[in-house]
């Protein structure tokens, strides 16, 4: 097989050259003895190949045929795919979903407390530091402050020093289990974090209800020169926007506690937070007079006061 | 649904003869199993692709899973010796003349052992080209291969059954005289 048009040979017998190679091709088979006995040798070789005979059996033809049509038919190859794909997603999903689940519920679990604390000392100063230090007493003496002043003015010093804040990060919440410690012992941690993180949210409740009976009796204070005309509220409303989150906080931690008293009287003060902190820069002086109203009647100031008072004796014991 | 089986009747009795021969070559005789591979394979476009196929596929396709099975064959018992094929194949019904069939059968029996010197790709696509008469498109497309690597593969076939061929009538020759 010297010559180049051995390859062209057998693409000619199969009718696979383009007409003008063809042609090419059968006119060097003209002058090419090797390539004549190629073509001859290769098309002998397909009449021994397609000479094959095979041994079937029309009986056998038949009963394989009927043996086919008697099985049920399946859904298209592609309708399985893709309900087998759809599974899968599906399948992913789910799992997915529940991967994220318990991830939220391991981060909520480990975080929650953690953080809602950190939000109301953040917001909150310690209204009477002789209280709270009284109440971590066991985490150390260091954190104690020189006595508050009873207005509200100097509260922001507190809030820059608040003693809980800084120690707050000190104390292990969720005691880290030994190895091959079950896990049930580890509720069998020491109680004074729980008893405290309850302190803590009962002195920022008190401190609350403080703030909002402040807040509550700047209103009914606010001065309405004459009916119809604009009240200057921007204080008020701006202090009432401040406490609304917070009050959100601590109703929603009441009812975790099962705090049915307090959750309640911050159900009742929500909605007048609200009101306060949406009016207009320079809202008519009705408006003002309907939440007035509102606060006379579900006699919300004395009961803040009472609340807070008893929360402070509470924290006091 | 009865025209759908009407069709299937009909490319039935078109290609299974000829699968069964393709499967008989390319599994170096052994008629029982490739007979029931051919089966398996119109059992199989019939239960999942006949339908769903674009006209005119539905020879490729089970050409295709015809190789495929019988690829998957050669895996499985290669070595093993099959002895209910070679029974069966001892008591199957024959037509002709003893002398005929004799000379017949000494053809076939020396065709199959040729074609299985061939590497199983040349094999197949030669088979595909010489009994089926497809051409090299086709064949690419049922062997999932580009049509040069088919042109290739289909010279190199008959060219190295021509070499062979010619060894087997020398020593004829030389036996003789």
């Amino acid at each position: 097989m010297n010559c180049n048009f051995t390859e062209k040979v057998s693409s000619l017998i199969d009718g696979e050259l383009s007409p003008s190679d063809a042609r090419e091709v059968e006119r060097h088979l003209l002058n090419c003895g090797e390539c004549q006995q190629m073509r001859a040798d290769f098309l002998n070789l397909r009449s021994q190949i397609a000479g094959f005979e095979t041994s079937l059996q029309p009986v056998v033809q038949n009963r394989a045929l009927k043996k086919i049509l008697s099985t049920p038919r399946r859904a298209p190859a592609f309708g399985l795919q893709w309900s087998f794909g759809k599974a899968v997603a599906f399948a992913s999903l789910l799992i997915a979903g529940a991967l994220m689940g318990f991830m939220l519920y391991q981060s909520s679990n480990s975080r929650g407390p953690q953080s809602g604390r950190e939000v109301v000392a953040v917001n909150e100063p310690t209204p009477v530091p002789s209280r709270s230090t009284g109440s971590t007493g066991s985490t150390g003496q260091q954190q104690q402050k020189p006595e508050p002043e009873p207005s509200p003015a100097p509260r922001k010093d507190n809030e820059e020093n608040n003693p809980q804040r800084k120690s707050a990060p000190k104390r292990p919440l969720v005691r880290e289990p030994k190895p091959g410690e079950q896990f049930a012992a580890i509720p069998a941690a020491p109680e004074t974090p729980d008893r405290v993180t309850s302190a803590d949210a009962e002195t920022m409740t008190a401190m609350h209800f403080d703030k909002s009976e402040t807040l509550l009796r700047s209103f009914r204070n606010v001065r309405l020169n004459e009916p119809g005309s604009a009240a200057e509220v921007s204080y008020e409303r701006q202090r009432a926007q401040q406490l609304v989150y917070q009050n959100m906080m601590l109703r929603r931690e009441a009812e975790a506690r099962g705090d049915v008293q307090v959750a309640s009287l911050l159900e009742s003060l929500e909605p007048i937070l609200l009101d306060i902190s949406n009016l207009p820069d320079k809202p008519d002086a009705d408006a003002v007079r309907v939440i007035r109203a509102r606060v006379e009647r579900k006699n919300i100031v004395p009961l803040l006061r009472v609340n807070s008072t008893a929360l402070a004796r509470a924290l006091d014991d | 649904m009865a025209s759908e089986d009407e069709e299937f009747t009909m490319l039935f009795q078109d290609f299974y003869p000829s699968l069964c021969r393709f499967l008989e070559c390319l599994l170096g005789g052994r008629a029982p199993l490739a007979q029931d591979l051919a089966q398996e394979s119109f059992l199989q476009l019939h239960r999942t692709a006949w339908g769903t196929l674009p006209a005119g596929e539905a020879r490729f396709w089970l050409y295709r899973v015809a190789r495929n099975m019988a690829i998957n064959e050669f895996r499985k018992s290669n070595t093993r010796y099959r002895l209910f094929d070679r029974v069966v194949e001892a008591m199957r019904p024959r037509t002709r003349n003893p002398e005929q069939e004799y000379e017949t059968q000494e053809q076939q029996t020396l065709v199959l052992e040729m074609l299985q010197t061939l590497p199983e790709d040349q094999r197949t696509a030669l088979l595909l080209r010489e009994q089926e008469q497809l051409s090299y498109r086709e064949i690419g497309q049922v062997l999932n291969v580009s049509e040069s690597k088919v042109k290739v593969d289909i010279f190199r076939a008959r060219a190295s059954l021509r070499e062979r061929w010619s060894k087997r009538v020398k020593t004829a020759g030389a036996s003789v005289s």
